[in-house]
């Protein structure tokens, strides 16, 4: 495996798209210049300009399940994220994307409560909470691994792939492992189908990515964390 | 092999930034003639805006192929209330991967192209869509319009013209369907993403009930070039009826896969055989699938004289769709990746219609049996007729994308069915 990363954080970790025209060999970008990682620069606590607030959830390292919704700098941004639309019920998908960054998943008493929030029923935020995909119906590992197994993947062996994260994570797809680490689920095209297999693990695209890779992908998670 | 890799035959209009960090931010892009459509876009006022974009010809490039300058001509002239400018980043096509590119090496030209929508429509408001797996990909983008605002681009009086337009970049939460139209809408106000009845159409009753346009990504990033070069100037590539460059998205077994901007009407052979290199060693086309998992597929006698541009496709019986060109070689269980798509259109079915939600399973399911060497020819003929029993009868045309790769691969590739039936042989591996 040929290692390009340039930089100490994230040595371990096969990285070798630089996009666009992915698998013609050598190139000279770091991950970060990839990534965008300076442009975008620290994230504010109280989520910047307004106009980004709605765009603006992570996949935290510390999940709250119990933390109020919402308090302090999360109260500024669920303020800014209402200032953006017209109606409530229009700030429901990035209020529900804020509980989840949060709380980790959208349970059933957080439907209620964002419901109550935005003045909608219980029903009806669960009609859309389980309408959508990228919400988590119940607790998540620390890592939630999502494999593409669409076709321009599968044609490249993403089920070989797929495979070798749950073999080298010891868990069933959609299920945890044990050690509360690794969640492993197939996800559908990730639109990066020049760079297959696509991987998303919390907010991060891993593409390129083959069979042989996963152990060492894994150990670098384990190591050194990431988001 | 240089790198970043580029080929000869690739004309880099919208993908120039492509590979160079630093056009990511705003100074950056203006060393390209940044912001400079916007700024012409302003003096030469909005009828001359849309009188442009008509003149090049540019045509929708999320996979329907409207003419964009007629669709902005659509929205009310006379303003009852607000408009909004939607731009649909919600990238899900299976087989599409350029408005990522775009927007995270060229986040400002996205921008730019939004401002000048909108303002050509007279929207007060543009509501990025971008799809929510791309976290990383928001952040640049967000990023980009609070670069955008700080620079007085947008929000207020845009560049001292008394134009205001505000622009948020909103998160969608996975759902492929939320990249038709008005689903998107329907997302985009806080519902499940359930497309709606047409007409009436957007440019009459969009989102939030407001005259509303939508366009995609790369769509909106051919603009600023156009409003700063002129029609004509766009013109210079691609054919009459397909006018400008595009980028095809290849994926699939070919040596080089990727993003490669080329005009419009590049002959597909050339594609696959030049630019991005051919084939492994020893091995052969089989089947191509031009526009996405939506579209028919192509055999090799097909591809055979095809060129890349809308009527060019059709000409040979699939669509260019978003241009989107996933590639087989001769080692592909051609069943198996139908069953796949097939697998991706149950999954994403809103359910709203019959004969998508159960037609979809159906499919899946019979296709499943054939794959697994259980299946009879009967089989064959009940999938055509499900299939054409799927077709053109539902509200959004998601159920139509599911039956068509369906019935082109039991018309083009009858023996590999017929293989795995008779024999229980799959044909190719994977």
């Amino acid at each position: 495996m040929s290692e390009t990363k340039k930089g100490p954080e994230r040595a371990s970790v096969p990285f070798r798209n630089p996009g666009w025209a992915g698998n013609t060999g050598e190139f000279d970008l770091s991950e970060a210049e990839v990534r965008g990682d300076e442009y975008v620069g620290s994230r504010p606590a109280d989520g910047g300009h307004p106009s980004r607030a709605p765009s603006y959830p992570f996949m935290l390292e510390d999940k709250t399940p119990d933390a109020p919704l919402f308090e302090g700098p999360y109260r500024e941004r669920y303020e800014k994220i209402l200032s953006r639309y017209p109606d409530m019920r229009g700030a429901l998908l990035p209020v529900l994307n804020l509980a989840q960054e949060l709380r980790g998943h959208i349970s059933q008493e957080t439907m209620r409560e964002v419901g109550a929030l935005l003045g909608l029923s219980d029903a009806y935020v669960r009609g859309v909470t389980t309408f959508y995909t990228m919400y988590n119906k119940r607790p998540v590992g620390r890592f939630l691994i999502q494999v593409c197994t669409n076709v321009s993947c599968n044609l490249c062996g993403a089920d070989d792939v797929l495979e070798a994260f749950l073999e080298n994570t010891g868990t069933e797809l959609g299920e945890t492992s044990s050690d509360g680490l690794f969640t492993v689920m197939e996800v559908e095209c990730l639109a990066a189908c020049g760079f297959p297999t696509a991987v998303q693990i919390n907010s991060r695209y891993y593409e390129s990515i083959g069979a042989g890779d996963v152990p060492g992908l894994l150990e670098h998670l384990r190591d050194e964390g990431g988001d | 092999m240089a790198y970043p890799y580029t080929h000869e035959r690739e004309v880099r209009v919208l993908s120039r930034g492509f590979g160079e960090p630093a056009t990511r931010t705003l100074e950056g892009w203006k060393t390209l003639g940044g912001y400079e459509g916007l700024t012409k876009a302003l003096e030469v006022g909005r009828e001359s805006v849309i009188e442009e974009v008509k003149a090049s010809g540019l045509r929708g490039r999320g996979g329907a192929g409207f003419p964009t300058g007629v669709k902005w001509s659509f929205m009310p002239q006379e303003k009852r209330g607000p408009h909004y400018l939607l731009c649909n980043a919600d990238e899900s096509e299976p087989g599409t991967f350029k408005d990522r590119e775009l927007m995270r090496w060229t986040p400002h030209q996205v921008i730019e192209g939004c401002l000048i929508a909108a303002y050509a429509i007279q929207a007060e408001h543009v509501y990025i869509y971008c799809r929510g797996e791309f976290f990383e990909t928001n952040q640049v983008v967000a990023r980009a319009v609070e670069e955008a605002y700080e620079a007085g681009l947008a929000g207020e009086d845009i560049l001292g013209s008394g134009v205001s337009i505000d622009v948020t970049v909103h998160q969608g939460a996975g759902a492929y369907i939320c990249g038709e139209e008005t689903a998107l809408m329907e997302s985009l106000e806080g519902r499940r993403g359930l497309p709606r009845v047409k007409p009436p159409f957007p440019a009459a009753i969009g989102a939030f009930g407001k005259p509303s346009t939508i366009n995609n990504v790369e769509t909106l990033c051919a603009v600023p070039h156009i409003i700063a070069h002129g029609g004509e100037w766009y013109r210079q590539w691609g054919t009459e009826k397909s006018p400008g460059t595009k980028l095809f998205c290849v994926s699939g077994h070919v040596r080089r896969r990727g993003n490669f901007e080329l005009p419009m009407g590049f002959p597909l052979e050339d594609l696959l055989y030049d630019v991005c290199g051919g084939f492994e060693e020893g091995r052969t086309l089989k089947a191509v699938i031009p526009g996405g998992s939506s579209v028919p597929f192509l055999d090799a006698d097909d591809c055979a004289g095809c060129t890349l541009d809308y009527e060019g496709v059709i000409e040979k019986g699939s669509m260019l769709g978003c241009a989107s060109v996933m590639v087989m070689d001769d080692r592909t269980n051609i069943v198996k990746q139908v069953r796949r798509t097939v697998d991706f259109f149950a999954h994403e079915s809103c359910g709203q219609c019959t004969p998508c939600r159960e037609g979809t399973t159906w499919l899946s399911r019979i296709l499943l049996r054939i794959e697994k060497g259980k299946g009879t020819e009967e089989d064959l003929d009940t999938l055509v007729d499900l299939g054409k029993q799927m077709t053109g009868t539902t509200i959004c045309v998601l159920s139509d994308s599911a039956a068509a790769p369906v019935i082109s691969s039991i018309e083009k590739f009858r023996d590999d069915y017929l293989a795995l039936i008779r024999r229980g042989e799959a044909v190719g591996a994977g």
